[in-house]
């Protein structure tokens, strides 16, 4: 972290990490000069000269292209073209969907169209203030009414608590893993515990970067508290004395709830070196990413804690027992930490309750696109795609739905007929797609389905790492094949996007190569009479 | 004392190892050979270029150079469908090279041409993504050529400089598609701190960094050129 940490201080500080501070940072850390242009060059938030003093970063990422139009960033350019002051970039998905198209002018959320977002960014209007998250309807899995029954739960345990009581709460409540994965949580915290070593990390992983996500933004600033909790019983459960949460770089509001969470968790005792006077420590840190989506994938995230090249490792081994520096490393998402301190304070049976018939347990879903209310909501799991879609006031402007993704960009859309599946894992599966997020993206019939789904190839893409050959090639050459059948050229190759998909699916080393055609070739399967697919078959599919 | 062993079979056949030994290595000794670009055993593995896949009977394929071998595993190298993804990814390289490999012009040994030939591969069936090599090429060393284009970012300079030299000269930069190797803070090969050891030379599976004809090149300035 020292060397990143020393990188994003000269960034803030001068607007630039130049060669000659990297010179010096050099000599200062005695590290060889390629290894500090490795990071400068891989991390979005760094560059080598000094910019513009007005930073207009517009998303051109599916939501936003579907809100603000596929020539949305083509548009705020040429509105500010005129301008030496304002330098505009396209960047990936800000993680507020909810806010579509959205734009972040110097880092400070903005929502509009280009005329909007000229306005405020050469100040004839004032920036404005980000919408406030709803404290009631995402309350749900916090079990405190007052700020001083803050850390019941962790208090709790210590004084009569038994840490393999908590992995089995976890498991009889049948908590998975919220950042997509799905991975039994009660499992992934025993492993950890019995992995040997005395030295343990508890890691949230708060780098929500997804298209279509945004949940994790609104439970760290409207729920901070019980992420540090979460992870505060993760590390009594597992013997870790130190955790970082790993915020993404455009979650400012986040890490100011974050951070002052953390301080009066602090000040009241629940972190430290003796929590609550009882010799157990724990000391926790937020560490803010240098930026890329990539960053999310754990062992990526990992890297770039270690001062390295935010390129997925090789599994196995897995975290659970070589993580950070090697050690046993707890690494969980924000929600799967934030629903921790309910499920130990009210019992696993509790939680299963809340959930709708057989299903067990909350959700936070982050609901987008052509939707008259989006936003993010908590809702028992079990709840139908059709119930969330009503609870945002249905399609907008009266449309008819066309296609819907469940769990944001890396999972398959799933017609309109299929709008009654339950919120679940299993049964998003068998209806053809993936639970992944919950980051529900509504498609409105008169979308071009080929736009909006070769918008999320992009995106991964774009987001590559670079590091294996099947993701920074495949994804490269998957978007040149579609690009020149929509420009109408002859195909140069009959190689087909599916073959192609393929060997990403089974070669890549991380879930991002994996995914990266999969929103496209699926709904060639899925959607066979879709006009604007039908280009591609002739001979491409 | 005796490191602990493993038992696993490879395409049908026993071995006993000891724990640790990576699957590439096992099936190695059985004279199993599982193409790889960005491995070499005097190398750290790094998994990058996949070519080494292997079916173990999960979900997805695994790169042999760095999967350790398990107790009980079953391991098939050479499947159909393990054929055919190596097959694809040698496709994927060959659509990004230049049409000339310096490699194969002078010593002849690129191993991305031969397994070309080994797939049997005459034309490459993806959009050309090396017309007019926008990936550039550093002239700038007297002794060593540098053509990004033939890069396939199989991390073994980076390595060789590294791990084998200690020259601590070589890293990746960017990102992405647009990654490619870099000197130093991104400096010439001739500006930066490289000794001219030529190990990049030396590992480099392709054109990307061959050695420079040296006839005629003099080797201190003012020798024989009349000053």
């Amino acid at each position: 972290m020292r060397l990143l940490k020393a990188l994003m201080a000269l960034q803030e500080s001068s607007g630039a990490v130049t060669d000659a501070s990297l010179r010096e940072l050099a000599r200062a850390e005695n590290v060889p000069l390629y290894r500090l242009q490795g990071l400068r060059s891989f991390y979005p938030v760094f560059r080598k000269e000094p910019g513009a003093p007005v930073q207009v970063q517009v998303c051109r990422d599916v939501v936003c292209r579907m809100a603000g139009g596929a020539d949305h960033c083509h548009q705020v350019r040429a509105a500010l073209s005129d301008r030496q002051d304002v330098e505009v970039t396209e960047v990936s998905c800000l993680g507020l969907c909810d806010q579509a198209p959205a734009t972040a002018i110097n880092e400070h959320p903005v929502q509009g169209t280009a005329a909007r977002i000229r306005a405020c960014a050469t100040g004839d209007q004032p920036l404005p203030d980000a919408p406030m998250p709803d404290q009631a309807e995402r309350g749900l899995t916090d079990p405190y009414r007052a700020a001083e029954e803050h850390y019941g739960s962790v208090r709790d345990l210590i004084d009569a608590g038994s840490p393999d009581a908590v992995i089995q709460a976890l498991k009889d409540a049948g908590l998975r893993g919220l950042g997509g994965a799905a991975f039994p949580t009660g499992m992934k915290w025993d492993f950890t515990r019995r992995a040997p070593g005395d030295e343990k990390y508890v890691i949230c992983n708060a780098d929500e970067s997804e298209p279509g996500t945004f949940k994790d933004r609104v439970i760290l600033e409207s729920h901070a508290h019980l992420v540090v909790e979460g992870m505060l019983i993760g590390a009594w459960v597992i013997g870790a004395r130190r955790g970082i949460v790993y915020l993404r770089h455009e979650y400012g509001r986040a890490r100011r709830a974050l951070e002052t969470a953390i301080g009066e968790a602090y000040r009241t005792g629940a972190l430290g070196e003796s929590v609550f006077g009882s010799g157990f420590a724990f000391d926790l840190e937020v560490f803010v990413s240098p930026g890329g989506y990539i960053m999310g994938e754990e062992t990526a995230l990992l890297e770039a804690l270690e001062d390295r090249r935010g390129e997925p490792r090789n599994k196995p081994p897995f975290p659970t027992n070589a993580g950070l520096y090697g050690k046993p490393t707890l690494i969980n998402n924000v929600e799967t930490f934030a629903a921790v301190p309910a499920i130990c304070r009210h019992g696993a049976d509790w939680w299963a309750a809340q959930g709708a018939g057989d299903y067990k347990g909350l959700k936070f879903v982050s609901v987008s696109g052509d939707v008259a209310r989006p936003g993010v909501h908590c809702v028992p799991w079990g709840t139908t795609a059709r119930q969330v879609l009503e609870r945002c006031g249905g399609m907008a402007d009266g449309r008819a739905l066309k296609a819907f993704s469940p769990g944001g960009a890396s999972t398959a859309f799933l017609p309109a007929d299929r709008l009654d599946t339950p919120l679940d894992f299993d049964a998003m599966q068998e209806a053809g797609s993936a639970l992944g997020t919950g980051a529900m993206v509504f498609v409105a019939e008169h979308r071009d389905l080929l736009d909006v789904t070769l918008a999320q190839v992009r995106f991964f893409r774009n987001e590559s790492c670079g590091k294996c050959v099947p993701c920074r090639i495949g994804s490269h050459k998957a978007v040149e094949m579609v690009e020149q059948v929509r420009a109408g050229a002859a195909p140069t190759t009959s190689v087909s996007l599916v073959e192609l998909h393929q060997t990403l699916a089974k070669t890549s080393i991380c879930g991002l190569g994996q995914v990266a055609l999969l929103p496209l070739v699926d709904a060639l399967r899925t959607f066979p009479d879709d006009s604007s697919l039908q280009a591609l078959k002739g001979g491409q599919a | 004392m005796s490191a602990e062993q493993v038992n696993l079979t490879i395409d049908g056949r026993d071995i006993s190892v000891p724990a640790g030994t990576s699957v590439w290595d096992a099936a190695r000794a059985l004279g199993i050979d599982i193409p790889a670009l960005c491995h070499d055993p005097r190398l750290r593995p790094v998994g990058a270029c996949r070519l080494c896949v292997v079916d173990t009977g999960q979900r997805n394929l695994t790169a042999a150079c760095v999967r350790p071998c398990e107790d009980g595993m079953q391991v098939v190298t050479d499947s159909a469908d393990v054929e055919r993804h190596r097959r694809m990814l040698t496709l994927m390289l060959l659509s990004e090279q230049p049409a000339e490999s310096a490699r194969e012009a002078t010593t002849g040994d690129d191993m991305l041409y031969a397994l070309a030939r080994r797939y049997g591969i005459e034309a490459v069936d993806l959009p050309d993504g090396a017309e007019g090599c926008p990936r550039g090429a550093d002239q700038s060393s007297p002794v060593i050529a540098v053509d990004h284009q033939a890069c396939i970012l199989c991390d073994r300079c980076i390595r060789g400089c590294d791990e084998i030299q200690h020259n601590n000269v070589m890293t990746r930069t960017g990102k992405g598609y647009t990654a490619r190797i870099a000197f130093d803070l991104d400096a010439a090969m001739a500006e930066s701190t490289c000794v001219s050891c030529g190990e990049c030379v030396a590992v480099c599976p392709t054109g990307a960094l061959t050695n420079k004809a040296v006839h005629g090149l003099w080797l201190r300035r003012g020798e024989g050129d009349g000053a």
